[in-house]
This record gives structure tokens, C-alpha cells and sequence, in this order.
């Protein structure tokens, strides 16, 4: 969702890396990403599929390759939150619409989505969020990504 | 002459310079006999050391990355630099000189100079011109998590199949609530009473 956020187009490009890093196997068409997506219980569009050991693979791949393209961006979002004073429309405009899509995309009576909606309490989620994509930029950022999410 | 390699990461640059270690049949290019690093960052002080300061300075930034998306303080300290965050966005950064009557220096990063830190410690311990002991701070996965896993798989088969028995027992228990009537029981020992 962080990714999507930053790039408008997410769906889009996240199905153009898995074709780039040649997952046509594992994930064929935008269908499979969008339906592995709703294995989040917080969607609204929630559907419990297990994930298989090569799709779970797949996911992180691409989230690693999408993080570095993105990272001057995920860059940018962080020092403006950092100086609110200077300059802080850069972290406004990304907060703003990370609720929109939440709005748009999550279940809305979730305990932890309407957290997740509060512009004050959000803040840790998204930056921690932010920190753990902009670290697994570098070449062995798969394995990286890999154990933080094994390690949360 | 003396080989000098930069990593660049927006506003962090690392320079390492050095050597090849010639008796290993190294490149002219490589550096494996580290005598210097500087680590330049723009609006901040110039840090540099010798090569066993390196190490402990890439560890530190690693361990304390960890812990910092993790949920737990993130506070590292050690003989050469401390590391303390401020708050979600600002972390303080103390190094400590080895050389006498030389005051610690203090320095305030953000998340943003922090990653682009990391990053470069990254590029240096995942290029093949420099050698460098090599930080597995992330390569592995955590005992405590290898540890924490198998436990929690054996814990739950442990616990899980009593757990359904009891709760299947209390279920159906509660079902014959339904099929007993105590007004009709209580006609039924009446009527046993009157014969």
C-alpha cells in the first residue's frame, strides 16, 4: 500500500517488474497479483488463499525492486517529515493520499484500519513502513526483506 | 599510490582507501589493506578512521537499523559510538574519539542522511574491489527468530489438538441445554412422587 501510494500507477508497474525479473511463472497476470493481494485481512476485499512458498518469493522480489526505483522518493517523504517547519507538503500529500486509499481499499470497521486512518497515531506505522523499504535497497535487500518479515 | 573507492548514496559519500593485498595475486584496482575511510555528509562534520574503527561504526548503523523498524528502544552503545533516537524522525549519533583529550562528537541524523548512511555501508560490504570483514547483521536470520519459530510450530501442536477437544466438548455440551426442559423434568418427578 506504501508503494502504491507513491507511485500512482502501482498495479501497473509492479506487474511490469514481475515481467522484468521474469516471474511470468509464479505470477502471469495482474489477476494473480490482485488476488494475492487480498490475502490481507485488513482489505475489503479479503479472500484467505494460502500463499504459496514461490508467490511469497515473488512478492518480496518485486516489493525489493519497486523500493529501489522508488527510493528518492520514499527519500523525500522522510526529510520532509523530518523539517515540518520547511517543508512539509511533500509528507502531507503522501499521508493525505495513503487515507485515501485506505479509505478506497480497506475494510473500514477493522480496529486496526481506523487506526491506520488517524493522521496523528498513523505516523509510526507509515515511517517504520518507509524505513523498512528504503533499507532493502541494495543487492541482497531480498534476503533482507525477508527477515525482517520473518522476524515481525 | 594508494587505490581510493567512493560509495555514493544522494548526500553521503564513503571513501575507502588502501591497497591490494599483492601476495594474494589481487587487481591493482582492489582494496584489501584498508588505511583510511572517510565518510563525508553534506552540512555535517567530515568522519574518518582507520580500518578497526570501520567495522564497530557499519555494525553499530546495522543493529541500530534493526531495532529502529523493529518495536523495540532503539538504542545501541558501545566503546566508539552511541546511537539514541530523538524521536520517530531524529536520531543522535555520539562518536567516540580513541585518541585522548579529543571531545566526542555529536551529530543529529534524520531518517533520510540515517538511510543514505546505511546504504553506503551497504554498497562497501556488498563490493567485490574492497574487502572488508563482512557484516551478516541482516544475511542471517536471527536465532532468536529461527529459535522463536520452531518453538511457536511446537508449541501450538502441542497445545492445539487439547484445545479443540475442550472446546468441541463445551459446545456440545451446551447443545443439550436445548433438548432439557426443566419444567417438564420437574412434572416428570411429581408424577414419580405421586405413585
Amino acid at each position: 500500500m506504501i508503494l502504491e501510494t507513491i507511485d500512482l500507477n502501482g498495479i501497473q508497474s509492479l506487474y511490469e517488474i514481475s515481467n522484468r525479473l521474469n516471474l511470468n511463472d509464479v505470477l502471469p497476470n495482474k489477476v494473480t497479483i490482485w488476488k494475492l493481494r487480498n490475502n490481507n485481512p485488513l482489505r475489503k476485499s479479503y479472500v484467505n488463499n494460502n500463499i504459496k512458498f514461490d508467490e511469497f518469493d515473488a512478492l518480496i522480489k518485486i516489493t525489493v525492486e519497486m523500493s529501489r526505483y522508488l527510493y528518492p522518493y520514499i527519500r523525500d517523504i522522510l526529510q520532509s517529515k523530518e523539517n515540518p517547519e520547511k517543508n512539509s507538503i511533500i509528507w502531507n500529500d503522501f499521508n493525505k493520499r495513503f487515507i485515501e486509499l485506505i479509505k478506497e481499499r480497506f475494510n473500514l470497521d477493522s480496529m486496526r484500519v481506523k487506526k491506520l486512518l488517524n493522521q496523528t497515531k498513523n505516523d509510526e506505522v507509515i515511517i517504520k513502513s518507509l524505513l523498512t523499504l528504503s533499507l532493502c535497497v541494495s543487492n541482497q535487500g531480498y534476503q533482507k526483506l525477508k527477515n525482517f518479515l520473518l522476524d515481525y | 599510490m594508494q587505490n581510493k573507492i567512493s560509495f555514493h548514496q544522494s548526500s553521503v559519500t564513503l571513501e575507502i582507501m588502501g591497497l591490494p593485498d599483492y601476495s594474494n595475486n589481487e587487481n591493482k584496482d582492489q582494496i584489501s589493506i584498508i588505511s583510511q575511510w572517510k565518510l563525508t555528509i553534506i552540512d555535517k562534520p567530515l568522519i574518518e578512521g582507520k580500518v578497526e574503527h570501520l567495522g564497530p561504526i557499519m555494525n553499530a548503523f546495522f543493529i541500530y537499523s534493526n531495532l529502529l523498524i523493529k518495536d523495540e528502544i532503539p538504542i545501541y552503545e558501545s566503546k566508539l559510538i552511541d546511537i539514541k533516537a530523538e524521536n520517530l524522525d531524529m536520531h543522535n549519533i555520539l562518536l567516540k574519539s580513541s585518541k585522548p583529550n579529543v571531545k566526542p562528537l555529536t551529530l543529529k541524523f534524520g531518517n533520510s542522511l540515517l538511510l543514505d548512511t546505511i546504504n553506503c555501508f551497504d554498497q562497501l560490504n556488498e563490493s567485490s574491489k574492497v574487502r572488508v570483514n563482512k557484516t551478516g547483521a541482516y544475511n542471517t536470520i536471527p536465532k532468536k527468530v529461527r529459535i522463536g519459530l520452531n518453538n511457536k510450530v511446537k508449541f501450538l501442536n502441542f497445545i492445539m489438538p487439547p484445545l479443540i477437544s475442550i472446546c468441541s466438548l463445551i459446545l456440545l455440551s451446551y447443545s443439550f441445554i436445548y433438548f432439557y426442559n426443566p419444567v417438564e423434568d420437574k412434572e416428570k418427578n411429581e408424577l414419580i412422587n405421586l405413585k
